[in-house]
């Protein structure tokens, strides 16, 4: 195929037309038919090309019609007189522009994220209907059940201690009787708290208890949770920082470890937070009852042992240790009753053995 | 009568060739790359637009180049746009799910099913921006038909595909590319898709039992991958045809083996090189700090865990620089080397048709992770 200099499309049809160029007081483009189209100099604008071809536009002819030259003096002919040829091409500045909104966007959303969504979060939470949250409870509370087993433990002494225990609690927090509580049999030392006000305790929990105000301790916290409605704040927060920080990342290779960690950054320094809350709401009650919040720091302590070490900007709980520190600070000889009598602190370790049998 | 004409001559099939400096698609991608993590990822619209430009400008076809005529700037609304649609579909999302699981846990499982159907929407949707936005000599590509109705097949073959067990799935992809090539056109030149999925099948079906094997047996998996990658590629543009231009492809199937292996081999070096770097880096802290330091005074090291950062940083920037290069430019290079064109005189005078589509697709696939062709 021999070599044509100058080729033209009209942007109408594909048809290959080699062209004489006439460089007059505008571009005059001969196709060989007839009348020669004519472009404004100033109009002309390079479009991508393999190297070796200059091929320019018209921005008032065609959106797609072009003008092809691979010889290298008519291209340079054409260059010269055409001065905003390069108009559309990113210049240094452009990029620069790219790089600077970039950056702003990343500023303010890291701002939302640490300034923005926690305050969101503190005043949607209270504005969250009670009952779209106790629909989230449920279903929460169905789901943990798939996973550890409806094992509900059903001693009914056990059942009586609990039920006594949990009331005691709720009414120096502040609590409505809505609040349900149950143990479940599973050997994870655990409690959590539930939206929708679904207070729930691990048996293996109960096992490395030693006294009632070290469980007495833990269900405070959990309440506090739920006056606090921590489950909603952090649902919002979640949700909210989630999304902001997949939006600042996109798809770069290797993107989802980095949103996965500063995703775990914020929200475990968001839910030490809570946590500390919930203790200080926890203190607050033990002291209330005349009893001494030391115990379950102990409890804790007993559960998790030392703790320090890791990266304490990972946890998403205050360490162990701090928090059993304290917990003995506000440490005072008991002034209250006792929570339960030892005859209903037997039963309540006991809450599980026959229940789990029927 | 004297015949003096010679018979009707059928021209040779015409290569495909491709012009770009390798060095030139080196120094886009590494350049980009920076960017995007100087900008957070928000460079993403320009370097994606900038590598089709240059994929696209320098494929020649008949001696004349396409050009891809997208700009970053589109991609960037169409993202926007995207937002837009998608944050309210989470929200609602979520907000079924509730109800669903309330009723059974763990039912609103299907829902996400609904995500699938919407990724496929924006695949097609994605495919038509390229295409509207791909030019040859003067005329452009361009795509009607519904992003709906090819959802709603790419779905339907998706079940079908996994109640045969996978099998069915050439069949699956021939389908839905008839579907795609039916409804694209050059100028007024209307594309079609001959692949049959029993060709595809043929070729592939062994692979299938073998598949189990290759995951515990690491070599073996990119091995297979690479030969299905090669024999879907020649498959695919055996069967692609615009009015009465045909293509050809004599891709080997072993032909990609080397570009997969180069881009393990590449990530491999570079992770040891982070991880020579960082145990140095630790290395040095524990020499500075003393021997009375404990290991857990290492992992707290705030000045450790920001080198550790900074490097997996540049450790990304490495791997997505080797990816575009071995998997998107000397693939594509290498596809076009193995690819013939027939009858392209029937593209000589083509009318243009068809309008712009917009970025919507690109920006909904890039919010839901998906892509495609």
């Amino acid at each position: 195929m021999a070599i044509d200099p100058v080729i033209y499309f009209d942007g109408m049809s594909s048809r290959r037309r080699a062209a004489a160029l006439v460089f007059a007081d505008m571009l005059e483009i001969d196709a060989g038919d007839g009348a020669a189209t004519r472009w404004a100099y100033a109009d002309i604008r390079r479009a991508d090309s393999p190297s070796g071809t200059l091929r320019v536009s018209c921005l008032t002819a065609p959106p797609l019609a072009r003008l092809e030259i691979r010889d290298a003096a008519v291209a340079a002919e054409l260059t010269s007189r055409c001065l905003g040829i390069d108009e559309n091409y990113p210049s240094r500045r452009g990029v620069a522009t790219i790089v600077g909104w970039s950056v702003a966007a990343a500023v303010s959303i890291i701002g939302v994220v640490f300034f923005g969504v926690p305050l969101a979060a503190d005043r949607l939470a209270p504005l969250v209907p009670e009952s779209f949250e106790r629909r989230l409870g449920d279903v929460a509370e169905r789901q943990v059940k798939l996973l550890f087993g409806d094992k509900v433990c059903s001693n009914p002494a056990g059942q009586q201690a609990f039920a006594k225990l949990v009331n005691a609690l709720r009414e120096p927090a502040g609590l409505d009787p809505s609040v349900q509580s149950a143990v479940l049999s599973t050997p994870i030392p655990n409690a959590f708290a539930l939206p929708g006000g679904k207070v729930f305790l691990f048996d293996g929990l109960l096992a490395k208890a030693q006294n009632p105000d070290e469980i007495a301790g833990v269900l405070a916290h959990e309440l506090g949770h739920l006056k606090h409605r921590d489950n909603m704040r952090g649902l919002i927060y979640n949700g909210g920082t989630s999304f902001l920080i997949g939006l600042l990342f996109g798809d770069i290779t290797g993107s989802s470890a980095l949103i996965f960690a500063s995703r775990t950054l914020v929200t475990a320094s968001h839910s030490r937070e809570a946590e500390a809350n919930a203790d200080s709401f926890a203190i607050n009650v033990m002291q209330r009852l005349g009893r001494s919040p030391k115990p379950m720091g102990e409890l804790l302590f007993r559960v998790t042992g030392k703790e320090g070490g890791g990266l304490s900007i990972l946890s998403g709980h205050p360490l162990t240790e701090d928090r059993l520190a304290r917990m003995s600070r506000e440490d005072q000889p008991a002034k209250g009753p006792p929570l339960l009598t030892p005859e209903e602190w037997q039963a309540l370790k006991l809450i599980c053995v026959t229940g789990s049998k029927v | 009568m004297n015949v003096t004409t010679s018979v009707p001559s059928h021209p040779p099939p015409l290569p495909v060739s491709f012009t770009g400096n390798r060095n030139e698609f080196f120094r886009l991608v590494a350049r980009g790359a920076g960017l995007e993590l100087v900008t957070v990822g928000f460079y993403r619209f320009w370097l994606v637009t900038d590598v089709r430009r240059h994929l696209w400008s320098n494929t020649l076809i008949d001696g004349d180049a396409a050009e891809y005529t997208g700009r970053a700037k589109e991609l960037l609304i169409g993202f926007l746009i995207a937002l837009a649609i998608l944050v309210p579909i989470y929200l609602a999302y979520f907000l079924i799910g509730v109800e669903a699981e309330r009723l059974k846990s763990f039912a609103s499982f299907p829902l996400i099913a609904a995500f699938y159907v919407f990724g496929q929407f924006a695949i097609y949707r994605a495919r038509r921006y390229r295409l509207t936005r791909t030019v040859w000599r003067g005329v452009r590509f361009w795509m009607d038909g519904s992003g709906w109705a090819y959802a709603a097949r790419a779905t339907l073959w998706g079940l079908f595909a996994i109640v045969t067990l996978g099998t069915a799935l050439p069949w699956r992809q021939a389908a839905l590319e008839r579907y795609k090539m039916q409804h694209s056109w050059y100028g007024d030149l209307q594309g079609s898709f001959e692949g049959r999925g029993w060709e595809f099948f043929k070729r592939v079906w062994w692979l299938w039992p073998l598949t189990p094997i290759a995951i515990i047996l690491f070599p073996l998996a990119p091995f297979l991958y690479a030969y299905y990658k090669a024999v879907e590629w020649r498959w695919w543009i055996s069967g692609i045809r615009f009015g009465g231009v045909r293509l050809q492809s004599t891709l080997r199937s072993d032909a990609l083996f080397d570009l997969y292996w180069k881009v393990i081999g590449w990530s491999m070096l570079l992770s040891t090189a982070f991880g020579i770097f960082i145990a140095v880096f630790a290395g040095a802290i524990h020499a500075i700090s003393g021997p009375s330091a404990t290991p857990n005074a290492l992992a707290t090291s705030i000045p450790l865990a920001i080198v550790t950062v900074i490097g997996y940083l540049a450790l990304a920037l490495g791997f997505s620089v080797v990816s575009r290069l071995y998997l998107s430019r000397d693939l594509w290079v290498r596809v076009l080397a193995s690819t013939d064109v027939h009858g392209i005189e029937a593209a000589a005078n083509v009318s243009a048709r068809g309008d712009l589509a917009s970025a919507l697709g690109e920006g909904i696939a890039d919010g839901l992770d998906v892509a495609g062709f």
